[in-house]
């Protein structure tokens, strides 16, 4: 489904992504660990053309997107679905217009039109039943940051990708709603049948929901298993990992 | 600076590639255009007022010494409609429009709203800077154009309470000094400062990078390049304009005596 091989990227001297060969396939639920600046994030927007590689190829599909333009690309950001680590939503328009954007752009639906769709997507991320009529007309700063990271997952849910890009959807949340983020992130991954691709500090969660976890380190894969797999890791970067994981565990 | 003005050229041809290609939303432009134009047009009235104002207060002791009060009306609108209106409401225009185009395009850049239109497979050129671009160069347009008759009326009211002189006797010498040269100077000089603010507001506020203080920075990098551009701006449209009329002037001198 989806193929970096040799994945390169610099910003002027300094190489963030130093030759990175992953493979990742339909319907699966990676997990890509590291600590901060290792590159996990670039290696998402390059994915999805926000970034441009200095050298190797990315495939999505099966396609070669590593040269292709940025019209050429917009089709296929369809097909990828990106939440923010901020919830990025458009603070000019309200939570249904958030929602709708991706639905009236595209299907040239009227607002009217996407609602029912867009209330889908917001039941399908926890936002639905009685208060979605108030919910809908709110503007983004006036819910919290919870609901405005799941608002956003809504909006890209609701334009129908096949891979879901996660960059660390639990930034700046607390432990409980992380556990529901999380929870989310596999439920919907398992209701669509998506690829879901998700860059993140959170090694419990990892453990709980990755059907396979990669961990970065100064721009390269250093490990990469299934869950049992990467429990059995010797490296020294998934050791602090998972004891920093059983230690949170001890502590809750 | 000058790989700056490159990017920003190069920012500006391919805004107009993709207006080529895929168009823009009327109602989106019409939605700035409104937005623009009532958050700026008290301002621009009020800023347009005073710069008439001015221009009859500093003329009125000029022609005083010379006993040529009555001229004041036609050389205070000349310099105002030609040089100095224009420039000074396009400076103001700078901070009120262009600071708020950069501000707000370079929130949504550091806030990723620009990579999320780009990932729900829209184009950001298409949605955010064409409808902006348009709607700043058609309002400022108005809006510079709208400053300058209500110079014209600061002009008249100065003259009437400051200089002593009466409606009549400043109105009559406008028509002969100010004519269809210094009007149409005038509004060229206003389409090209619409131009030169929303081709370098959207562009600063676009390439923003760096978080608040990118944004901040961004901000103030609009204002100072957008106030020397516009000067620049008018020096080549003073060229330009003074051209065109000698040779408009030259030709239509040469069919007379034909």
């Amino acid at each position: 489904m989806i193929e970096f091989e040799g994945l390169v990227k610099k910003f002027g001297e300094r190489t963030v992504l130093k030759g990175i060969d992953l493979k990742i396939s339909a319907g699966e639920i990676v997990f890509i660990l590291g600590t901060s600046g290792t590159g996990k994030s670039v290696l998402l927007k390059t994915l999805v053309g926000l970034l441009r590689a200095d050298a190797g190829r990315i495939r999505i599909g099966g396609i070669d997107v590593t040269d292709i333009s940025e019209e050429d690309y917009l089709p296929i950001r369809r097909r990828c679905g990106m939440v923010f680590q901020h919830p990025a939503l458009f603070d000019s328009l309200t939570v249904l217009e958030n929602v709708a954007y991706g639905l009236m752009k595209h299907e040239r639906l009227s607002l009217d039109q996407a609602r029912p769709r867009a209330h889908e997507c917001l039941e399908m991320v926890g936002l639905g039943g009685q208060d979605l009529e108030s919910l809908e007309t709110k503007l983004p700063t006036q819910i919290s940051y919870g609901m405005q990271k799941r608002v956003s997952l809504a909006r890209t849910v609701a334009v129908g990708p096949e891979v879901l890009l996660f960059d660390e959807p639990t930034t700046g949340l607390d432990p409980v709603t992380t556990k529901q983020i999380n929870r989310l992130i596999q439920e919907l991954s398992r209701k669509l049948k998506t690829t879901a691709i998700v860059v993140s500090h959170d090694m419990d969660c990892a453990l709980e929901i990755a059907d396979r976890i990669v961990v970065l380190d100064q721009g390269l894969i250093v490990a990469q298993g299934s869950v049992a797999e990467i429990l059995r890791s010797t490296h020294p970067l998934v050791v602090d990992f998972l004891v920093e994981a059983k230690a949170r565990e001890v502590t809750a | 600076m000058i790989a700056d003005i490159g990017r920003c050229f190069l920012f500006c041809l391919e805004a107009m590639d993709v207006l080529r290609r895929k168009g823009v939303s009327r109602r989106e432009v019409f939605h700035q255009i409104w937005r623009v134009t009532i958050q700026s047009l008290p301002t621009t009235a009020m800023a347009g007022f005073f710069v008439g104002a001015i221009m009859t207060v500093q003329f009125t002791m000029q022609v005083e010494m010379y006993g040529a009060l009555g001229y004041l009306g036609g050389l205070s609108t000349s310099a105002t409609v030609r040089q100095v209106g224009p420039l000074l409401i396009a400076f103001m225009l700078s901070g009120k429009v262009g600071a708020y185009t950069a501000a707000e395009l370079g929130t949504m850049r550091v806030t990723e709203q620009i990579d999320a239109i780009r990932c729900l497979g829209a184009n950001p050129f298409q949605e955010l800077i064409l409808p902006r671009m348009i709607a700043i160069i058609v309002s400022s347009f108005a809006l510079l154009a709208a400053g300058l008759l209500m110079s014209i009326a600061g002009g008249v009211t100065l003259g009437i309470f400051f200089s002593g002189i009466n409606p009549d006797e400043y109105l009559r010498h406008i028509p002969t000094i100010v004519g269809w040269p210094s009007i149409a100077t005038g509004l060229f000089k206003c389409i090209a400062f619409a131009i030169v603010l929303a081709a370098i507001c959207t562009y600063k506020g676009y390439t923003a990078t760096g978080g608040a203080r990118g944004v901040g920075r961004a901000v103030v990098q609009t204002a100072v390049a957008t106030m020397v551009s516009l000067v620049v701006a008018d020096w080549c449209t003073s060229l330009i304009a003074d051209a065109i009329v000698e040779v408009s002037l030259s030709v239509f001198k040469s069919g007379a005596a034909l």
